[in-house]
Protein backbone atom coordinates (compact mmCIF):
# COMPACT_ATOMS: atom_id res chain seq x y z
CA UNK A 1 0.00 0.00 0.00
CA UNK A 2 2.81 2.32 1.00
CA UNK A 3 4.59 1.45 -2.22
CA UNK A 4 1.58 2.29 -4.37
CA UNK A 5 1.16 5.62 -2.60
CA UNK A 6 4.83 6.31 -3.22
CA UNK A 7 4.54 5.54 -6.94
CA UNK A 8 1.42 7.70 -7.30
CA UNK A 9 3.19 10.49 -5.44
CA UNK A 10 6.22 10.19 -7.70
CA UNK A 11 3.99 10.17 -10.77
CA UNK A 12 2.41 13.43 -9.60
CA UNK A 13 5.82 14.95 -8.96
CA UNK A 14 6.62 14.08 -12.54
CA UNK A 15 3.38 15.61 -13.83
CA UNK A 16 3.56 19.10 -15.20
CA UNK A 17 3.10 21.42 -18.13
CA UNK A 18 4.57 19.77 -21.16
CA UNK A 19 6.49 21.62 -23.82
CA UNK A 20 9.24 23.23 -21.75
CA UNK A 21 10.97 20.08 -20.41
CA UNK A 22 10.73 18.23 -23.68
CA UNK A 23 13.25 20.69 -25.07
CA UNK A 24 15.31 21.71 -22.05
CA UNK A 25 17.59 19.71 -19.81
CA UNK A 26 15.79 17.85 -17.04
CA UNK A 27 16.25 19.78 -13.78
CA UNK A 28 18.18 18.03 -10.96
CA UNK A 29 15.01 17.85 -8.82
CA UNK A 30 12.98 16.28 -11.60
CA UNK A 31 15.82 13.90 -12.43
CA UNK A 32 15.86 12.75 -8.82
CA UNK A 33 12.13 11.97 -9.03
CA UNK A 34 12.63 10.11 -12.33
CA UNK A 35 15.57 8.18 -10.82
CA UNK A 36 13.37 7.08 -7.91
CA UNK A 37 10.65 5.88 -10.26
CA UNK A 38 13.23 3.99 -12.33
CA UNK A 39 14.68 2.39 -9.18
CA UNK A 40 11.17 1.24 -8.19
CA UNK A 41 10.96 -0.57 -11.53
CA UNK A 42 14.41 -2.10 -11.05
CA UNK A 43 13.36 -3.35 -7.59
CA UNK A 44 10.12 -4.75 -9.05
CA UNK A 45 12.23 -6.60 -11.61
CA UNK A 46 14.36 -8.11 -8.87
CA UNK A 47 11.33 -9.17 -6.86
CA UNK A 48 9.77 -10.81 -9.92
CA UNK A 49 13.02 -12.65 -10.69
CA UNK A 50 13.02 -14.13 -7.16
CA UNK A 51 9.44 -15.32 -7.61
CA UNK A 52 10.03 -16.76 -11.08
CA UNK A 53 13.17 -18.62 -9.97
CA UNK A 54 11.64 -20.21 -6.88
CA UNK A 55 10.34 -23.79 -6.92
CA UNK A 56 7.59 -22.74 -4.55
CA UNK A 57 6.04 -20.70 -7.35
CA UNK A 58 3.55 -22.67 -9.41
CA UNK A 59 3.99 -22.87 -13.19
CA UNK A 60 0.92 -20.75 -13.89
CA UNK A 61 1.87 -18.15 -11.28
CA UNK A 62 5.43 -17.97 -12.68
CA UNK A 63 4.03 -17.40 -16.17
CA UNK A 64 1.75 -14.67 -14.86
CA UNK A 65 4.74 -12.97 -13.19
CA UNK A 66 6.76 -13.28 -16.41
CA UNK A 67 4.02 -11.31 -18.20
CA UNK A 68 4.11 -8.69 -15.43
CA UNK A 69 7.90 -8.50 -15.74
CA UNK A 70 7.73 -7.99 -19.50
CA UNK A 71 5.44 -4.99 -18.93
CA UNK A 72 8.39 -3.22 -17.28
CA UNK A 73 10.39 -3.39 -20.50
CA UNK A 74 10.38 -1.56 -23.81
CA UNK A 75 9.63 -3.95 -26.72
CA UNK A 76 12.49 -6.14 -28.02
CA UNK A 77 14.70 -5.54 -24.97
CA UNK A 78 17.65 -7.90 -24.67
CA UNK A 79 19.75 -9.29 -21.84
CA UNK A 80 23.47 -9.39 -22.69
CA UNK A 81 25.27 -11.80 -20.35
CA UNK A 82 28.98 -12.41 -19.89
CA UNK A 83 30.95 -14.37 -17.30
CA UNK A 84 34.33 -13.96 -15.67
CA UNK A 85 35.80 -16.53 -18.04
CA UNK A 86 33.83 -15.68 -21.19
CA UNK A 87 34.12 -12.00 -22.07
CA UNK A 88 31.89 -12.12 -25.13
CA UNK A 89 28.24 -11.19 -24.68
CA UNK A 90 25.57 -13.86 -24.97
CA UNK A 91 22.18 -12.46 -25.91
CA UNK A 92 18.77 -13.47 -24.60
CA UNK A 93 15.40 -11.84 -25.11
CA UNK A 94 13.95 -10.89 -21.73
CA UNK A 95 11.28 -13.59 -22.14
CA UNK A 96 13.88 -16.25 -22.91
CA UNK A 97 16.00 -15.15 -19.95
CA UNK A 98 13.00 -15.39 -17.62
CA UNK A 99 11.95 -18.76 -19.07
CA UNK A 100 15.47 -20.08 -18.46
CA UNK A 101 15.28 -18.80 -14.91
CA UNK A 102 11.97 -20.57 -14.38
CA UNK A 103 13.48 -23.82 -15.66
CA UNK A 104 16.34 -23.65 -13.11
CA UNK A 105 13.84 -24.73 -10.51
CA UNK A 106 15.60 -23.95 -7.23
CA UNK A 107 13.78 -24.52 -3.95
CA UNK A 108 14.72 -21.03 -3.01
CA UNK A 109 16.13 -18.08 -4.91
CA UNK A 110 17.57 -15.18 -2.94
CA UNK A 111 18.68 -11.99 -4.58
CA UNK A 112 20.81 -9.92 -2.28
CA UNK A 113 21.43 -6.31 -3.15
CA UNK A 114 24.58 -4.41 -2.56
CA UNK A 115 23.57 -1.13 -1.00
CA UNK A 116 24.98 0.82 -3.89
CA UNK A 117 23.76 1.94 -7.24
CA UNK A 118 25.01 4.36 -9.82
CA UNK A 119 22.57 6.33 -11.90
CA UNK A 120 23.91 7.99 -15.02
CA UNK A 121 22.87 11.31 -16.50
CA UNK A 122 19.77 11.25 -18.66
CA UNK A 123 20.82 11.92 -22.25
CA UNK A 124 18.38 13.02 -24.94
CA UNK A 125 18.06 10.76 -27.99
CA UNK A 126 17.28 12.16 -31.47
CA UNK A 127 13.62 11.07 -31.07
CA UNK A 128 13.17 13.16 -27.91
CA UNK A 129 13.20 10.19 -25.51
CA UNK A 130 15.77 10.42 -22.72
CA UNK A 131 18.00 7.46 -21.95
CA UNK A 132 20.04 6.63 -18.88
CA UNK A 133 21.74 3.62 -17.29
CA UNK A 134 21.33 2.39 -13.73
CA UNK A 135 24.14 0.19 -12.44
CA UNK A 136 23.37 -2.19 -9.61
CA UNK A 137 25.18 -5.14 -8.03
CA UNK A 138 23.40 -8.29 -6.94
CA UNK A 139 24.28 -11.65 -5.48
CA UNK A 140 22.15 -14.48 -6.79
CA UNK A 141 21.80 -17.55 -4.57
CA UNK A 142 19.96 -20.66 -5.69
CA UNK A 143 19.31 -23.30 -3.01
CA UNK A 144 18.09 -26.88 -3.24
CA UNK A 145 17.15 -28.06 0.22
CA UNK A 146 19.78 -26.70 2.57
CA UNK A 147 22.51 -26.67 -0.06
CA UNK A 148 23.65 -23.56 -1.81
CA UNK A 149 23.68 -24.88 -5.38
CA UNK A 150 24.59 -21.79 -7.33
CA UNK A 151 25.92 -18.39 -6.41
CA UNK A 152 27.24 -15.48 -8.40
CA UNK A 153 27.68 -11.74 -8.07
CA UNK A 154 26.81 -9.68 -11.10
CA UNK A 155 26.97 -6.07 -12.15
CA UNK A 156 23.81 -5.13 -13.98
CA UNK A 157 23.76 -2.07 -16.23
CA UNK A 158 20.10 -1.42 -16.88
CA UNK A 159 18.90 0.90 -19.65
CA UNK A 160 16.15 3.27 -18.62
CA UNK A 161 14.03 5.12 -21.17
CA UNK A 162 12.23 8.21 -20.02
CA UNK A 163 9.58 9.55 -22.34
CA UNK A 164 7.34 12.53 -22.13
CA UNK A 165 3.70 11.50 -22.52
CA UNK A 166 0.36 13.20 -22.19
CA UNK A 167 -2.93 12.12 -20.71
CA UNK A 168 -6.39 13.66 -20.34
CA UNK A 169 -7.56 14.23 -16.78
CA UNK A 170 -10.90 16.03 -16.37
CA UNK A 171 -10.66 17.47 -19.87
CA UNK A 172 -7.19 18.89 -19.18
CA UNK A 173 -4.08 17.66 -20.99
CA UNK A 174 -1.45 16.75 -18.45
CA UNK A 175 2.10 15.87 -19.37
CA UNK A 176 4.04 13.23 -17.46
CA UNK A 177 7.27 11.26 -17.71
CA UNK A 178 6.92 7.54 -18.40
CA UNK A 179 9.79 5.23 -17.40
CA UNK A 180 10.52 1.92 -19.15
CA UNK A 181 13.40 -0.51 -18.74
CA UNK A 182 15.43 -1.49 -21.81
CA UNK A 183 18.45 -3.69 -22.58
CA UNK A 184 20.32 -5.07 -19.58
CA UNK A 185 24.03 -5.87 -19.59
CA UNK A 186 24.78 -8.56 -17.01
CA UNK A 187 28.48 -9.01 -16.20
CA UNK A 188 29.66 -11.53 -13.64
CA UNK A 189 32.09 -9.93 -11.19
CA UNK A 190 32.79 -12.83 -8.83
CA UNK A 191 31.69 -16.37 -7.99
CA UNK B 1 60.10 0.00 -4.85
CA UNK B 2 58.87 3.34 -6.23
CA UNK B 3 56.02 1.50 -7.95
CA UNK B 4 54.96 -0.29 -4.74
CA UNK B 5 55.07 3.05 -2.92
CA UNK B 6 52.87 4.59 -5.59
CA UNK B 7 50.34 1.72 -5.35
CA UNK B 8 50.26 1.97 -1.54
CA UNK B 9 49.70 5.72 -1.80
CA UNK B 10 46.83 5.19 -4.23
CA UNK B 11 45.23 2.54 -2.02
CA UNK B 12 45.46 4.92 0.94
CA UNK B 13 43.76 7.56 -1.19
CA UNK B 14 41.02 5.07 -2.08
CA UNK B 15 40.44 4.32 1.57
CA UNK B 16 40.08 8.03 2.27
CA UNK B 17 37.74 8.66 -0.66
CA UNK B 18 35.67 5.50 -0.16
CA UNK B 19 35.46 4.66 3.55
CA UNK B 20 34.81 0.98 4.30
CA UNK B 21 31.12 0.28 4.83
CA UNK B 22 30.09 -2.78 6.74
CA UNK B 23 26.43 -2.26 7.45
CA UNK B 24 23.90 -4.94 6.61
CA UNK B 25 20.45 -3.69 5.71
CA UNK B 26 17.90 -6.44 5.28
CA UNK B 27 19.03 -8.32 2.18
CA UNK B 28 21.74 -5.76 1.46
CA UNK B 29 25.30 -7.01 1.42
CA UNK B 30 28.16 -5.88 3.59
CA UNK B 31 31.52 -4.32 2.71
CA UNK B 32 30.78 -2.37 -0.41
CA UNK B 33 33.86 -0.16 -0.36
CA UNK B 34 35.25 -1.95 -3.41
CA UNK B 35 32.08 -1.19 -5.36
CA UNK B 36 32.17 2.45 -4.28
CA UNK B 37 35.74 2.69 -5.51
CA UNK B 38 34.98 1.12 -8.88
CA UNK B 39 34.43 3.60 -11.71
CA UNK B 40 31.20 1.92 -12.68
CA UNK B 41 30.24 3.72 -15.88
CA UNK B 42 32.03 5.83 -18.49
CA UNK B 43 29.57 8.49 -17.34
CA UNK B 44 31.09 8.21 -13.87
CA UNK B 45 34.60 8.47 -15.32
CA UNK B 46 33.64 11.86 -16.78
CA UNK B 47 32.09 12.99 -13.48
CA UNK B 48 35.08 11.85 -11.41
CA UNK B 49 37.60 13.30 -13.86
CA UNK B 50 35.85 16.68 -13.64
CA UNK B 51 35.05 16.33 -9.89
CA UNK B 52 31.33 16.76 -10.48
CA UNK B 53 30.06 14.15 -8.00
CA UNK B 54 30.66 13.08 -4.42
CA UNK B 55 32.25 9.78 -3.28
CA UNK B 56 28.70 8.39 -2.95
CA UNK B 57 28.15 8.94 -6.69
CA UNK B 58 25.63 11.74 -6.18
CA UNK B 59 26.08 14.76 -8.46
CA UNK B 60 27.15 18.06 -6.96
CA UNK B 61 24.91 20.97 -7.77
CA UNK B 62 26.65 23.38 -10.15
CA UNK B 63 26.26 26.00 -7.42
CA UNK B 64 27.97 23.79 -4.83
CA UNK B 65 31.48 24.70 -3.65
CA UNK B 66 32.49 21.10 -4.22
CA UNK B 67 31.57 21.19 -7.93
CA UNK B 68 34.87 20.94 -9.87
CA UNK B 69 36.73 21.88 -6.67
CA UNK B 70 40.45 21.73 -7.59
CA UNK B 71 41.59 20.45 -4.16
CA UNK B 72 39.41 17.36 -3.99
CA UNK B 73 39.68 16.85 -7.75
CA UNK B 74 43.25 15.59 -7.50
CA UNK B 75 42.12 12.72 -5.22
CA UNK B 76 39.72 11.54 -7.89
CA UNK B 77 42.15 11.94 -10.74
CA UNK B 78 44.72 9.76 -8.98
CA UNK B 79 42.36 6.79 -8.77
CA UNK B 80 41.39 6.95 -12.44
CA UNK B 81 44.58 5.26 -13.67
CA UNK B 82 45.26 1.55 -14.08
CA UNK B 83 47.69 1.20 -11.18
CA UNK B 84 48.84 -2.24 -12.31
CA UNK B 85 50.20 -0.85 -15.56
CA UNK B 86 53.91 -0.18 -15.20
CA UNK B 87 54.03 1.83 -18.44
CA UNK B 88 51.95 4.54 -16.75
CA UNK B 89 54.90 6.12 -14.93
CA UNK B 90 54.57 8.78 -12.24
CA UNK B 91 56.42 11.43 -14.22
CA UNK B 92 54.02 11.21 -17.18
CA UNK B 93 50.99 11.07 -14.89
CA UNK B 94 52.13 14.11 -12.91
CA UNK B 95 52.79 16.14 -16.08
CA UNK B 96 49.29 15.26 -17.27
CA UNK B 97 47.70 16.09 -13.91
CA UNK B 98 49.53 19.43 -13.79
CA UNK B 99 47.94 20.40 -17.12
CA UNK B 100 44.50 19.12 -16.11
CA UNK B 101 44.45 20.85 -12.70
CA UNK B 102 46.19 24.03 -13.80
CA UNK B 103 45.08 26.83 -11.45
CA UNK B 104 44.32 29.38 -14.12
CA UNK B 105 43.08 27.11 -16.93
CA UNK B 106 41.97 23.70 -15.63
CA UNK B 107 40.94 21.17 -18.27
CA UNK B 108 37.71 19.18 -18.19
CA UNK B 109 36.20 16.41 -20.27
CA UNK B 110 33.01 17.11 -22.20
CA UNK B 111 30.75 14.16 -23.05
CA UNK B 112 29.13 15.98 -25.99
CA UNK B 113 32.28 17.53 -27.47
CA UNK B 114 34.48 16.11 -30.22
CA UNK B 115 37.85 14.61 -29.35
CA UNK B 116 36.90 11.18 -28.08
CA UNK B 117 35.59 8.04 -29.73
CA UNK B 118 34.82 4.38 -29.08
CA UNK B 119 36.55 1.30 -30.50
CA UNK B 120 34.35 -1.80 -30.39
CA UNK B 121 35.72 -5.23 -31.26
CA UNK B 122 32.99 -7.56 -32.51
CA UNK B 123 32.64 -11.09 -33.82
CA UNK B 124 30.81 -11.87 -37.06
CA UNK B 125 30.43 -14.88 -39.27
CA UNK B 126 31.94 -13.75 -42.58
CA UNK B 127 31.06 -16.09 -45.41
CA UNK B 128 30.28 -18.61 -42.66
CA UNK B 129 33.67 -18.26 -40.90
CA UNK B 130 34.10 -16.55 -37.47
CA UNK B 131 35.96 -13.26 -37.93
CA UNK B 132 36.64 -10.16 -35.82
CA UNK B 133 35.55 -6.74 -37.04
CA UNK B 134 36.47 -3.52 -35.22
CA UNK B 135 34.15 -0.51 -35.39
CA UNK B 136 34.96 3.09 -34.49
CA UNK B 137 32.09 5.26 -33.27
CA UNK B 138 31.55 8.92 -32.38
CA UNK B 139 28.71 10.79 -30.75
CA UNK B 140 26.73 12.88 -33.22
CA UNK B 141 24.01 15.39 -32.52
CA UNK B 142 20.67 14.98 -34.28
CA UNK B 143 17.73 17.26 -33.52
CA UNK B 144 17.98 17.93 -29.78
CA UNK B 145 19.49 14.55 -28.96
CA UNK B 146 22.62 12.51 -29.55
CA UNK B 147 23.48 9.14 -31.02
CA UNK B 148 26.59 7.01 -31.58
CA UNK B 149 27.47 6.70 -35.25
CA UNK B 150 29.93 4.38 -36.99
CA UNK B 151 32.75 6.40 -38.52
CA UNK B 152 35.16 3.69 -39.58
CA UNK B 153 35.70 -0.06 -39.59
CA UNK B 154 38.70 -2.33 -39.58
CA UNK B 155 38.55 -5.84 -40.95
CA UNK B 156 41.72 -7.88 -41.50
CA UNK B 157 40.45 -9.46 -44.68
CA UNK B 158 40.04 -6.02 -46.27
CA UNK B 159 43.33 -4.62 -45.08
CA UNK B 160 45.29 -7.70 -46.14
CA UNK B 161 43.77 -7.55 -49.60
CA UNK B 162 43.86 -3.80 -50.13
CA UNK B 163 47.09 -2.79 -48.41
CA UNK B 164 49.44 -4.85 -50.54
CA UNK B 165 52.56 -2.92 -51.31
CA UNK B 166 52.30 -0.64 -54.31
CA UNK B 167 55.40 -1.41 -56.32
CA UNK B 168 55.58 1.91 -58.16
CA UNK B 169 55.05 3.18 -61.67
CA UNK B 170 55.22 0.06 -63.80
CA UNK B 171 51.48 -0.22 -64.26
CA UNK B 172 49.55 2.67 -65.74
CA UNK B 173 47.20 3.68 -68.54
CA UNK B 174 49.26 5.66 -71.01
CA UNK B 175 48.08 9.22 -71.72
CA UNK B 176 46.79 8.45 -75.24
CA UNK B 177 44.59 5.55 -74.12
CA UNK B 178 41.48 7.63 -74.80
CA UNK B 179 42.22 7.65 -78.52
CA UNK B 180 41.85 3.87 -78.49
CA UNK B 181 38.56 4.03 -76.61
CA UNK B 182 40.49 2.68 -73.59
CA UNK B 183 40.72 -0.71 -75.21
CA UNK B 184 43.84 -1.28 -73.03
CA UNK B 185 41.53 -1.83 -70.09
CA UNK B 186 42.10 -5.47 -70.92
CA UNK B 187 45.46 -5.12 -69.19
CA UNK B 188 44.04 -3.14 -66.24
CA UNK B 189 41.63 -5.89 -65.32
CA UNK B 190 43.89 -8.73 -66.29
CA UNK B 191 45.52 -9.05 -62.85
CA UNK B 192 43.79 -8.46 -59.49
CA UNK B 193 47.07 -7.65 -57.80
CA UNK B 194 47.77 -4.37 -59.60
CA UNK B 195 44.34 -2.76 -59.75
CA UNK B 196 45.24 0.01 -57.25
CA UNK B 197 48.12 1.11 -59.50
CA UNK B 198 45.55 2.48 -61.90
CA UNK B 199 43.85 4.73 -59.33
CA UNK B 200 44.67 8.37 -58.63
CA UNK B 201 47.47 9.47 -56.34
CA UNK B 202 46.37 9.36 -52.69
CA UNK B 203 43.72 6.70 -53.22
CA UNK B 204 42.65 5.18 -49.93
CA UNK B 205 40.05 2.44 -49.69
CA UNK B 206 36.90 3.22 -47.70
CA UNK B 207 36.46 0.06 -45.65
CA UNK B 208 33.17 1.18 -44.15
CA UNK B 209 31.52 1.42 -47.58
CA UNK B 210 32.86 -2.00 -48.49
CA UNK B 211 31.58 -3.42 -45.22
CA UNK B 212 28.11 -1.95 -45.71
CA UNK B 213 27.99 -3.29 -49.28
CA UNK B 214 29.03 -6.76 -48.20
CA UNK B 215 26.75 -6.70 -45.16
CA UNK B 216 23.83 -5.90 -47.47
CA UNK B 217 24.93 -8.77 -49.66
CA UNK B 218 24.41 -11.02 -46.62
CA UNK B 219 28.09 -11.93 -46.25
CA UNK B 220 28.25 -10.87 -42.59
CA UNK B 221 26.21 -12.31 -39.75
CA UNK B 222 26.56 -10.53 -36.38
CA UNK B 223 27.60 -12.69 -33.41
CA UNK B 224 28.65 -10.57 -30.44
CA UNK B 225 30.65 -7.75 -28.90
CA UNK B 226 34.07 -8.88 -27.69
CA UNK B 227 35.73 -5.77 -26.30
CA UNK B 228 35.40 -2.02 -25.94
CA UNK B 229 37.74 0.88 -25.30
CA UNK B 230 37.76 4.65 -25.76
CA UNK B 231 40.34 7.04 -27.18
CA UNK B 232 40.54 10.57 -25.80
CA UNK B 233 42.16 13.63 -27.41
CA UNK B 234 40.17 16.22 -25.44
CA UNK B 235 43.04 17.37 -23.21
CA UNK B 236 45.26 19.55 -25.42
CA UNK B 237 48.67 17.98 -26.02
CA UNK B 238 47.66 14.62 -24.56
CA UNK B 239 46.17 11.29 -25.60
CA UNK B 240 44.77 8.67 -23.29
CA UNK B 241 42.98 5.36 -23.63
CA UNK B 242 40.12 4.24 -21.38
CA UNK B 243 39.45 0.55 -20.68
CA UNK B 244 37.29 -1.47 -18.30
CA UNK B 245 39.01 -3.60 -15.66
CA UNK B 246 36.88 -6.33 -14.10
CA UNK B 247 39.17 -7.65 -11.36
CA UNK B 248 39.47 -7.89 -7.62
CA UNK B 249 40.67 -4.97 -5.50
CA UNK B 250 39.88 -1.29 -5.49
CA UNK B 251 41.45 -0.23 -8.77
CA UNK B 252 38.65 -1.42 -11.05
CA UNK B 253 36.08 -0.28 -13.61
CA UNK B 254 36.81 2.33 -16.29
CA UNK B 255 40.45 3.41 -15.94
CA UNK B 256 43.10 5.19 -18.00
CA UNK B 257 45.19 2.38 -19.46
CA UNK B 258 47.51 4.39 -21.69
CA UNK B 259 48.69 7.98 -21.46
CA UNK B 260 51.07 9.91 -23.66
CA UNK B 261 51.89 13.51 -24.54
CA UNK B 262 51.22 14.10 -28.21
CA UNK B 263 51.83 16.83 -30.80
CA UNK B 264 49.42 17.61 -33.65
CA UNK B 265 51.72 15.84 -36.13
CA UNK B 266 51.98 12.78 -33.93
CA UNK B 267 48.22 12.75 -33.56
CA UNK B 268 47.62 11.89 -37.21
CA UNK B 269 50.22 9.10 -37.00
CA UNK B 270 48.49 7.74 -33.88
CA UNK B 271 45.05 7.98 -35.53
CA UNK B 272 46.37 5.92 -38.44
CA UNK B 273 47.72 3.40 -35.95
CA UNK B 274 44.38 3.19 -34.11
CA UNK B 275 42.46 2.82 -37.37
CA UNK B 276 45.08 0.31 -38.67
CA UNK B 277 45.42 2.51 -41.79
Amino acid sequence: MFKHTKIILLAFILLGSSQIWAQDDISPERKQAIDSLAMEKVKDLSKYISIIGSKETSFSEANRVIERTLELFAPNSQMGVSSLYRKEIKYYTVRKYLNKLMALNYDQVTIKWYNIQYISDLEPQPDGTYVGVITIYQRFEGRKGDDLNYVDTTKKDITVYVKRKETQIGGRTIGFWDVMLGDIRVAETSK
Amino acid sequence: MKKIKSILLSLTLLAVVFPIRTQVIGKYMDDESRLYAETKQVNQFFRRFNNEEGPDGVRYSKRSREYRNPDTRLKYLNILFDLENSSLDDQTKNSFLNIVTNDTAPKFLDFHAKGWFAEVKTKFLYRGQPKYVTFYLELEQENLGYKWVITNVNFDNYSKLLEEENLGTEKFLHPMSHELDFMNFIRVFDNKKYIEDYTQDGFAPDYLSIFIYEFKQGLFEYQTVMDLKFHFFQIPGWYFELEKFNRSGYNTGWLISRLTPISEEEKSVLMNYIYHD
